[in-house]
């Protein structure tokens, strides 16, 4: 059933997104983390999401695939998922400030490589396709109840 | 009136197109941040009309089916979905899908009626 999967495709939509903004916060609250659980400097996260592969497999599409309607989900496939949560390699930052306990000899500190305003970049862009999902998986709602309104 | 004629049959089609439609909408926004992501589509309407003058075997035959849209524009970080492009097709299928499914609706209480005056 073409709905289900599409609400199922929104769904999928919502966890990614989400999870991008729980990195994303995460990042923000780390950035003057200059200790972390191995003693290095914090480096940002990053949120890998790929298309999700392969053809539905529900029930309902492969019965109608059997029975050869088109609208069974063929070649659709189900929405986003994500690969993985990567650290960002790129360089970190080093500021002089001699008092600071985790200052090397020369009186620099490794700071971690986070850039608030990307954060912040990140986080709107994450949040407003957080809120496309909903639209979406709203007009696949409303779509489904005018189906069931026929039997009334 | 035949009970299954040509238009219900058309019109049956029409939702089970707009419905995997929505569901190749729903599937573009959940990757607008997939990079290497193609938008898909599926393109129905076209073929739906061809066949309605064919009688409903022909209609009956209208399969839709997504395809990935190659000539969208890829963006810097890789995918191709535009959410603003994505919100108006979806607000045009739905529409779409409400039209049809009253239409739907109005022949099923059509015959309703003349069930009812036997």
């Amino acid at each position: 059933m073409g709905l289900f999967d599409a609400i199922d495709a929104s769904g999928s939509g919502l966890t990614a997104e989400r999870l991008r903004m729980d990195v994303t916060s995460e990042n923000l609250a780390n950035a003057e983390t200059t200790k972390g659980a191995d003693g290095q400097p914090y480096r940002r996260k990053e949120v890998v999401v790929q298309e999700a592969g392969g053809a539905a497999t529900t029930f309902a599409s492969v019965l109608s695939g059997i029975q050869g309607r088109g609208a069974g989900g063929a070649g659709v496939t189900n929405g986003v998922k994500v690969a993985g949560i990567v650290e960002d390699q790129t360089a970190l930052k080093r500021i002089y400030d001699p008092g600071h306990p985790d200052a090397d000899k020369n009186g620099y500190v490794t700071m971690p490589n986070v850039n608030t305003v990307t954060e912040m970049t990140d986080l709107i862009s994450s949040s407003r396709a957080y809120e496309a999902n909903v639209t979406a998986m709203q007009t696949a709602k409303t779509m489904f109840s005018k189906t069931l309104d026929l039997l009334r | 009136m035949d009970l299954f004629d040509t238009t219900q049959i058309g019109l049956e089609r029409a939702l089970s197109g707009s419905s995997l439609r929505q569901q190749a909408i729903a599937q573009n926004i959940a990757n607008v941040n997939t990079p290497g992501y193609r938008r898909q589509d599926v393109d129905f309407q076209s073929a739906l009309a061809a066949a309605w003058d064919g009688g409903e075997h022909k209609v009956e035959s209208v399969a839709p089916a997504t395809e990935a849209d190659m000539s969208s524009v890829m963006r810097v970080d890789g995918s191709s979905v535009d959410i603003d492009q994505e919100a108006a097709t979806q607000a045009q299928n739905g529409l779409q899908y409400e039209a049809v499914s009253s239409v739907m609706k109005t022949r099923v209480n059509i015959l309703k009626t003349a069930i009812g005056s036997m």
